[in-house]
């Protein structure tokens, strides 16, 4: 078959997004399928640049190229699903969330006035519009579909896929607690530092850059961490193969997280993960006492859990394990396969 | 955004007094709403947008639409033909000139013709006999910024007049079911049917097919509850298809408490109608609420119920059979019962709830305000970004690029 995988690209970004569906087109490939990628860079702001940024992508023809039909495309996160065409696949990673749960937050863009309101309420129609036409619909985690159906009524089904391929493997349980993350505030990195000021016996490793880093460097700096806190930046995968496989545990709290792959790499790495009660996706994977342990977003409580941790490696290693039989069910195999079908 | 909210309010007992009573709390959670004194002539100062709802009854939304020619705004269409609104300010103002000019405005010069007909009393009135014909919508339309409607029905029907504004289809808010004792008034399956007995309720065709579905359903009884229309001779017809003495339950006007209780002690909810005004039915929603399985008229609005929570019947020669049909199945199979009820339990909540009523209805009221300005800035950049690459206003391409926009509802 042949498939076009429909990405939006913010130019000099990769997160997320950008490894599942490299990985998606790499997978598509392997089983056969004649698959590409379709990217459009997205640019947000300012005003109704949203929506017309957004339009871009309705404006494409993809029913055929170079003469050739495509059979179907597979969008992926807005506004890519704008596009036309007659078997229009949507795996959603997530919606313009500015536009929904982050309106009115300090992460949300749109203001009090009236266009930036009716501009809100314009990406929103956009989404009914557009997820309508969709022939099938799937999400990446329960979440997304449940934000999806409160928003806009329409149900999807739930279609987890793998994270990233990397030499997953499991050397014990060293002493510091490893965060991955792209630093911008949403994933709370904060939160981890000023556990990390509160027991002295906690050591963390934080990997990933981005807006936030300055800030969180700073913070560090203040609150003495100074050789218990290490940014290390981006790593090589080998090197975060190396972090996970050495760690005592993963912490990820981020606020209501679409679905995010770090607890599932923790998991295939037999470690167990550190999340809060309100991180939306990992609670799909992430249960207190069983795979990691699950806390209010209290630095006093997030200093507290670790702590029990490195005094508790067993159970440490116990829910590593359980975490792995769970990450081992998801792969390209079954979601294709669905994705597909 | 701070929102005038004209409407009927209780202890006024009308429908729209009711639905405005259950929508404002929640509502008010989302924006800032005032809500305007019975007799308001215009909003109050620092209003963003006024909301006027707007139904066919004169004494109850006349000043509503008295307000809303005096300051445009968003306008809650619950009725699509207001003749008889219209005819009471209008006519009933002593204003003949204003009603034939109305009706001359949508029906030429045939229309005006008629108009003086009915004000010379040589045929009677329109809005009593034809009212479908002459919805006289266009009195309220052209004064409307934008409009909320309840069906899809109404949103064909207020575009085919012409209204080019901002139309949003918002579902009809559902009560949560109360907590009642059901009030069973027979042993067997009970076909509860609420609201004022007439001929456009369809009366006849109900009664006629009851007594059909009797020979093989003795154990079946229709309950009618709702006041009698003037010169409709409910107790003449009753005798003649034998449900006099059996088969036939009658309630009068009951306060909405019983009405609750003898809907939660019925098996089958029947609504009919013929001809629709555009209305929605506050008993229906009244029995989604309550899981019960429903049979309607296939007109307007109920036409757009889902098939799994309603039988349908058509207004047309077989309209009996149909209804027969329907009447016989729901009373010989309890399990159809049970799956179209918890379908319209799951359709109250799900797609009713009071909760993403408000929501769509803070949604329409943003854009109604500030709508307008994104539209132009989304088509000035994108023209803007044609004519740069040289694609002229009434070119090929440039249709193309309209027809995408409309697709997705941009500019």
């Amino acid at each position: 078959m042949r498939i076009a995988v429909l990405r939006p690209q913010v130019p000099f970004a990769r997160g997320g997004a950008e490894i599942f569906t490299d990985r998606l087109v790499h997978e598509l490939r392997a089983r056969d399928h004649d698959a590409d990628l379709v990217s459009v860079p997205f640019k947000w702001y300012p005003g109704a640049r949203v929506l017309t940024q957004a339009f871009l992508w309705r404006m494409l023809d993809l029913d055929e190229a170079d003469g050739r039909t495509i059979d179907l495309v597979v969008a992926t996160k807005f506004p890519s699903y704008l596009v036309r065409h007659a078997d229009k696949r949507v795996w959603l990673v997530h919606q313009f969330r500015q536009a929904y749960e982050l309106d009115g937050t300090p992460l949300g863009q749109f203001g009090d006035s009236p266009e930036d309101r009716a501009l809100r309420r314009k990406v929103q129609e956009l989404d009914r519009v557009a997820l309508g036409e969709a022939s099938r619909l799937y999400t990446t985690s329960r979440n997304v579909a449940s934000r999806l159906e409160s928003s806009t009524g329409l149900a999807a089904e739930v279609l987890p896929h793998p994270p990233q391929e990397l030499d997953y493997h499991c050397q014990g349980y060293e002493d510091f607690v490893l965060s991955v993350n792209r630093l911008d505030r949403a994933k709370r990195i904060d939160l981890l530092l000023e556990a990390a000021a509160r027991d002295a016996g906690l050591e963390v490793v934080i990997t990933g850059d981005g807006p936030d880093r300055e800030r969180l460097e700073r913070l560090a700096h203040d609150r003495g961490l100074n050789g218990r806190a290490r940014f290390t930046g981006r790593v090589s995968e080998a090197e975060l193969a190396d972090l996970y496989a050495r760690c005592l545990a993963v912490y990820y709290a981020p606020v209501d997280e679409d679905y995010g792959m770090v607890p599932l790499e923790a998991f295939l790495s037999e470690k167990p993960v550190l999340t809060t009660t309100d991180a939306g996706g990992p609670l799909e994977v992430v249960s207190d006492h069983a795979t990691g342990l699950v806390v209010a977003p209290d630095a006093d409580e997030i200093a507290r859990a670790l702590g029990w941790l490195r005094e508790h490696r067993d159970e440490a290693a116990s829910f590593g394990r359980a975490g792995n039989a769970i990450a081992r069910e998801v792969t390209w195999d079954r979601a294709i396969g669905r994705l597909l079908a | 955004m701070k929102v005038a909210y004209f409407s009927p309010m209780p202890p006024e007992q009308t429908g729209i007094a009711d639905y405005s009573a259950l929508l404002l709390p929640e509502l008010r959670e989302r924006i800032d709403v005032t809500v305007a004194r019975r007799g308001a002539r215009k909003p109050p100062r620092g209003t963003d947008v006024s909301l006027y709802h707007v139904g066919n009854n004169p004494d109850a939304h006349a000043w509503i639409v008295d307000a809303l020619r005096r300051a445009p705004g968003v306008v809650v269409l619950h009725d699509f033909v207001l003749h008889h609104l219209v005819a009471g300010m209008t006519v009933g103002r002593r204003d003949g000139h204003g009603y034939l000019d109305l009706m001359e405005r949508e029906h030429g010069v045939v229309g005006r013709l008629l108009g003086h007909g009915v004000l010379d009393k040589r045929i009677p009135p329109l809005w009593e006999s034809r009212p479908e014909d002459f919805s006289l919508a266009t009195f309220v339309l052209e004064h409307a910024t934008g409009l909320i409607v309840h069906s899809r029905y109404v949103r064909d029907r207020a575009r085919a007049a012409g209204f080019e504004g901002p139309i949003s289809v918002v579902p009809h808010p559902a009560w949560p079911a109360p907590t009642v004792s059901p009030e069973r008034r027979a042993s067997g399956v009970v076909v509860g049917c609420f609201g004022v007995v007439n001929a456009s309720k369809r009366i006849p065709e109900l009664l006629r097919a009851t007594a059909n579905v009797r020979h093989e359903h003795p154990e079946l009884t229709l309950l009618l509850v709702g006041l009698t229309s003037p010169g409709f001779d409910l107790d003449r017809r009753l005798q003649r298809l034998g449900l006099a003495d059996d088969g036939l339950a009658r309630e009068g006007w009951v306060d909405e408490s019983r009405l609750w209780a003898l809907m939660a002690g019925s098996d089958v909810l029947v609504n009919l109608r013929h001809p629709t005004m555009g209305e929605t039915s506050g008993s229906v929603i009244r029995g989604l609420s309550l899981g019960k399985p429903l049979v309607v008229s296939d007109v307007g609005w109920f036409s757009e119920l889902p098939g799994d929570v309603a039988l349908k019947v058509a207004p047309d020669d077989a309209e009996v059979e149909t209804l027969t049909a329907a009447l016989e199945l729901l009373a010989a199979r309890a399990d159809v019962r049970a799956a179209m009820g918890a379908a319209a339990a799951d359709l109250a909540l799900r797609e009713h709830g009071v909760g993403r009523v408000a929501d769509l209805y803070a949604s329409a009221l943003e854009s109604a305000v500030g709508g307008g300005a994104v539209d132009d800035a989304v088509l000035r950049e994108v023209s803007e970004a044609a004519a740069d690459v040289g694609i002229s206003a009434n070119s090929a391409e440039a249709r193309e690029i309209a027809r995408r926009l409309a697709e997705v509802e941009l500019g």
